[in-house]
């Protein structure tokens, strides 16, 4: 939930409703204020207006005015008086006069009864001194002005609510879209960050900024992929290139191995060789690596039973395990059948059995086994050797990683690359996991 | 007369547009008393025509040139010499698509003279004759229809894969056999091992053949794979 807020397309919603809400209530309270203004001019110029055609009339035609007014005519005015030049009141609707200038103009007060009311109510009033010294008030209630402030506020409150839960509601809406396409674009990255290079971020035909930006991220995607296989050709290119000289050096050192006499010499040229040895091991096994990764996709593809390698390879590798007195199992219940390259698979499980009887001392144990667990695939061997440091586990895959303990053992270090590219290549995972102690790598098919 | 037979039976064709590496080859067979000559692969094609070599050693790869086509081409004219395909692609599809070529073995770079030597030998003394029933060393016989072996008079047990590989040493006796040879021709695995579990079923097989008292029938050649001892 704390992630969901964090993300920015929930912020932008939030954003969009707090800015709608601000919109919807400055419409509202502009309204209300011109209509508010308008009311109040059209008071004033009626007062005004009344109060100067008033002031030349008698007394008693003013308080028959004043009667008729206030009772025929309750929408123009609603106070009325005449009071006397020691302002007392003497006839009309208001008892006392508010405190304003008389000078015939509309002034505002705040609070003044109601006639036949208690309530205090905002009102206009004008006041005026007549020829005979008498003081005329008119005046005009606000109270339809406040009546209609209400409703404004009413109608802003009212219809404030269900806009807002819709803007929220949209917000959300487009928050968790946005959220879905980033978790997507997420996952496909931690994929490729995983080794799957050929994936590519999801873009949709929108057009928007996420699609951009995806399309950007996957032009630089496959500029990357072009750089990592150039930077791999190269150093393919380098083995390729160390292919020749090697059999030539290979091949002078032991013409020199059978031409000399000199013991010493010939002693010398056999270390020589031995070095020159693995270092063909190594160049050969980074060029099949190499084969395996970016050859072409082998075009032997079909039908193979993993149980009839497995058997196969048990029986090659058990007289090896016999002679380290190491106890060899096997279990296979029926066959287990994939699409794939025979040949490599073969060289794939060959790389994990040699690995696991070449790790295990004397009188340990190791044991293959070959079954369809949840309609996949399993390839598994077992051994209680060394097995890996936890430091290590996630290394052992990468080229030329010999883990400290297995550094005494001759190997170039690339059989379990080479393994785990064939898996790779047949849609299989292959994978480390602790058998305490020992090792267990199991190869897993990805698809049922 | 003879003499031009004899010759032909031991001239090598090679292809190889590397020149060091072509002369460490032709050093390295002469030493063992073969003739080689080098060729373009055209003049190659035109001396296996006209049966004057033994044999052909082809770069897959000759000045940018696939010299498979060319193979391909002789084999289908009906010239049946041994070629021998070396190469620096390594993956299995090009060994196969190289034997479909009508390549007899394939090799690829790096390998050790010995290697090659061994593969030459082997080819060019290869026993194509099918019809062998039986064959022989000393007093030690395998009965290829019976599926039996017999050391003067008492039986050996082997197991299939023991029978398979004794009866690849006796098809070569007297010849530098390798580890990879052992693998790719006994067992048919197209990789190497970085384990010496080859060396563990010749063991195993020599214990079962061998007489008491007497030397092993296979020997270990240094540096190379195994003999077995034809004289023996």
């Amino acid at each position: 939930m704390l992630e969901f807020f964090r993300s920015s397309a929930v912020r932008v919603a939030l954003a969009f409703v707090f800015v709608t809400v601000v919109a919807t209530t400055a419409v509202f309270g502009l309204v209300y204020l011109q209509i508010r203004a308008a009311n109040e001019t059209r008071n004033r110029v009626i007062l005004e207006d009344e109060a100067a055609k008033s002031v030349n009339l008698s007394v008693d035609e003013l308080r028959y005015a004043f009667d008729l007014r206030l009772t025929h005519d309750l929408r123009r005015l609603d106070y009325a008086a005449l009071f006397s030049a020691d302002r007392k009141v003497m006839f009309g609707n208001i008892d006392e006069l508010p405190a304003i200038p008389l000078d015939g103009k509309s002034h505002f007060v705040a609070a003044s009864p109601l006639p036949g009311d208690k309530r205090l109510e905002p009102a206009v009033f004008v006041a005026r001194t007549r020829p005979d010294g008498t003081i005329m008030l008119l005046g005009r209630s606000l109270l339809e002005t406040l009546a209609f402030r209400r409703i404004a506020q009413n109608a802003l409150t009212t219809g404030l609510a269900p806009m807002l839960l819709l803007a929220l509601a949209i917000g959300a809406f487009f928050a968790r879209r946005a959220s879905r396409r980033l978790t997507a674009i997420h996952d496909t990255i931690a994929q490729i960050m995983k080794g799957d290079t050929h994936l590519r971020l999801p873009v949709r035909s929108r057009h928007d900024a996420i699609d951009k930006i995806s399309r950007d991220v996957n032009l630089m995607l496959d500029e990357i992929t072009r750089l990592l296989v150039q930077i791999k050709g190269v150093s393919d290119n380098i083995a390729h290139d160390l292919r020749s000289p090697l059999a030539v050096v290979h091949a002078q050192l032991e013409r020199g191995l059978e031409s000399s006499d000199d013991e010493e010499l010939r002693s010398v040229t056999r270390q020589a060789l031995a070095h020159i040895d693995r270092a063909m091991l190594t160049v050969a096994a980074l060029l099949r690596l190499a084969d395996v990764e970016y050859g072409p996709k082998s075009s032997k593809f079909r039908p193979i039973d993993l149980s009839a390698i497995c058997t196969d390879l048990f029986e090659f590798y058990e007289p090896l395990a016999t002679s380290k007195s190491i106890a060899m199992t096997l279990e296979t219940k029926s066959p287990v059948q994939i699409v794939g390259d025979g040949d490599l698979m073969r060289e794939a499980v060959s790389n994990l059995i040699g690995n696991a009887i070449k790790f295990t001392p004397e009188n340990g144990k190791v044991s293959v086994s070959v079954a369809q667990e949840d309609g996949r695939p399993v390839v598994r061997v077992r051994d209680n050797g060394i097995g890996v440091e936890p430091g290590e586990r996630d290394k052992i895959f990468q080229r030329f990683y010999r883990t400290a303990s297995g550094h005494r053992v001759p190997g170039s270090g690339l059989g379990l690359s080479i393994a785990a590219a064939i898996a790779n290549l047949h849609d299989f995972d292959l994978r480390f996991d602790d058998n305490a102690p020992g090792a267990v790598f199991e190869m897993v098919g990805r698809r049922k | 007369m003879t003499r031009t037979i004899s010759t032909r039976a031991r001239t090598i064709l090679l292809v190889e547009d590397e020149s060091e590496l072509a002369n460490e080859i032709k050093i390295e067979l002469e030493r063992l008393g073969y003739l080689v000559r080098t060729a373009s692969i055209a003049e190659a094609a035109d001396v296996a025509r006209v049966g004057d070599a033994a044999m052909l050693i082809m770069d897959r790869m000759v000045f940018g040139e696939d010299s498979l086509k060319t193979l391909e081409v002789l084999r289908r004219e009906g010239v049946k010499v041994p070629v021998l395909v070396i190469s620096a692609l390594s993956s299995i599809d090009e060994k196969v698509r190289g034997l479909k070529a009508g390549g007899d073995d394939y090799l690829a770079k790096p390998f050790a003279m010995t290697e090659l030597a061994a593969r030459i030998e082997a080819l060019l003394r290869r026993l194509d004759d099918v019809r062998t029933t039986k064959l022989r060393v000393g007093d030690l016989e395998m009965d290829l229809i019976e599926q039996t072996v017999h050391r003067g008079d008492s039986k050996i047990d082997l197991l299939p894969r023991e029978f398979k590989l004794l009866e690849y040493f006796l098809r070569h006796p007297g010849q530098v056999i390798t580890r990879a040879m052992l693998l790719q021709d006994v067992w048919q695995y197209h990789f190497s091992l970085e384990t010496n579990v080859v060396d563990v079923h010749i063991s195993n097989l020599r214990k079962k053949i061998d007489a008491r008292g007497f030397p092993s029938l296979i020997t270990n050649i240094r540096g190379a794979g195994f003999m077995l001892n034809a004289d023996a």
